[in-house]
């Protein structure tokens, strides 16, 4: 067993999603009710940070399973059924939780635009939020049940085994990978992941090479118009990458590829959250020169999309898959 | 033709990609067809999408700026594209689907000329809104790129398989 391996992963990040999106969730009604702008943004960018960290989140979570029950034999006092209900759980919360962070990062992207985020949107907020924070408390405690018999529900001397409980995202992984006789869900899921590819190096290309210098004669605020069709692609590959995930995990647990796109993946939204935050790139306008940290978190930003499509494309090669 | 197709798989470089353990050969080869579409089909949906308004505060003239990376994208997949064709040659060149993407791309690049020809050497360009014509040519543009992707992607899917026959 090495180190740091990625139960222990899964053991570090567990708490942030459902402790983070509890603060961000406050933190949004104290901004709505006070009307302070300032903390409105403070609150979405915690949203959209969360749902990033809820990433490696989810998708560390069957290598803790595999920790904890090798070849599928959990020790006593495990219950795979319990497992089962918090994979669920956690599938349905994450999902909810990526929305909230798409919207999150629109509101703040709306706010580079105009003063005020758009009501529409305020509101969008502020329900996925709830329902996501709900969605994930019950997976936490879900998750609490596993190893610790002590909260499950006591259950009767001599009483008949629980029947074993599949889970709703294993049925639905196994029809995504054509168990259930469906054959087209993953090859179309593939082609909307190239698509949802090229829409995101859209953004990359247009916005990070105007900052290092080409198609000067535009000025910056014109190009981050473009970069809600970038997220668009990232949302599309991450719901299309989280159906192949779901489908086949063992093919990405224990595959040292897939943890380091996903460690790339997770250092892009950081730098995006450069573009979004920091003022100085988006009063340059046109024939004008790029701020030095700008460009450095270009070249940076365009290493870690490279990146991320290499750790993807090597996935079957360098590692296990397939 | 069969023997034709597996003289072009029995080719030096064509068995090097297939057969050689090296990262050099086989995923590089498709990594690079990967990148090469992002860059090429990238810029181009860039171009149509802003024609069709997405993202009015940019100009689309200095969008031609960004061109070359168009063309090194498509030369990428060119010769990338002809190597993984080359390598799979029985297979591939038997394959219905191969040719669609084919016939795909072809269309995909005329309607680029036309939009170079129509809408960047139109003097009015970003003075007044677009015509439905550039309209047109932008969603087609774009609905024949995505054919392209997905046929290239399917191309694992359907049609002969590899191996057999």
């Amino acid at each position: 067993m090495t180190f740091l391996n990625f139960a222990h992963v899964h053991l570090l990040l567990n708490h942030l999603p459902t402790v983070g999106f509890g603060v961000g969730f406050c933190l949004y009604l104290a901004a709505f009710f006070g009307k302070n702008e300032p903390l409105k943004k403070t609150s979405i960018t915690l949203l959209f940070l969360i749902a990033l960290m809820a990433i490696p989140t989810y998708v560390t979570g069957n290598a803790a399973e595999r920790a904890l029950c090798p070849e599928r034999m959990c020790p006593e006092g495990v219950s795979e059924n319990a497992m089962r209900a918090h994979e669920d759980a956690a599938l349905f919360a994450f999902l909810l939780m990526e929305l909230t962070g798409f919207f999150s990062w629109l509101a703040l992207w709306q706010l580079r635009l105009k003063p005020k985020i758009a009501s529409w949107n305020w509101n969008l907020i502020l329900l996925l939020s709830l329902a996501s924070f709900g969605l994930m408390a019950a997976a936490a405690a879900q998750g609490g049940e596993i190893r610790h018999p002590e909260i499950r529900a006591v259950q009767e001397p001599g009483a008949p085994p629980e029947a074993p409980y599949e889970g709703l995202t294993r049925s639905l992984g196994g029809m995504i990978a054509g168990n259930t006789g469906i054959g087209w869900l993953w090859p179309a899921a593939e082609a909307v992941h190239f698509v949802g590819l090229t829409l995101l190096f859209i953004a990359v290309l247009v916005v990070d090479l105007r900052v290092l210098g080409m198609a000067k004669s535009l000025s910056f605020p014109a190009v981050f118009q473009l970069l809600p069709v970038g997220m668009l692609g990232f949302m599309l590959n991450l719901l299309t990458g989280m159906m192949f995930f779901i489908a086949s995990p063992g093919q990405y647990t224990n595959n040292p590829e897939f943890h380091r796109k996903v460690l790339f993946i997770v250092l892009a939204g950081f730098n995006v959250l450069y573009f979004m935050l920091v003022d100085e790139t988006w009063v340059v306008g046109p024939n004008e020169d790029a701020p030095l940290r700008a460009k450095i978190a270009a070249v940076v930003a365009i290493y870690l999309w490279v990146g991320i499509l290499y750790y993807g494309n090597m996935l079957p090669f360098l590692g296990n898959s397939f | 033709m069969i023997e034709y197709l597996k003289w072009i798989e029995d080719i030096g470089i064509s068995a090097w990609v297939r057969e050689s353990p090296s990262i050099f050969a086989f995923p590089t080869v498709l990594l690079l067809h990967t990148f090469g579409m992002a860059l090429c089909v990238g810029v181009n949906a860039s171009i149509n999408l802003r024609i069709l308004g997405v993202a009015p505060g940019i100009k689309l003239a200095p969008l031609e700026r960004l061109m070359p990376v168009l063309w090194l994208g498509f030369v990428i997949n060119a010769i990338t594209g002809t190597l993984l064709v080359m390598q799979d040659a029985s297979t591939k060149l038997r394959n219905p689907d191969f040719y669609a993407k084919m016939v795909f791309i072809a269309v995909a690049l005329v309607i680029l000329r036309l939009i170079q020809k129509r809408v960047f050497r139109d003097p009015a360009i970003d003075k007044r809104p677009f015509t439905s014509n550039a309209k047109t040519l932008a969603v087609l543009s774009l609905f024949f790129w995505l054919a392209a992707i997905t046929a290239g992607r399917l191309l694992a899917y359907v049609g002969p398989v590899s191996g057999l026959g």
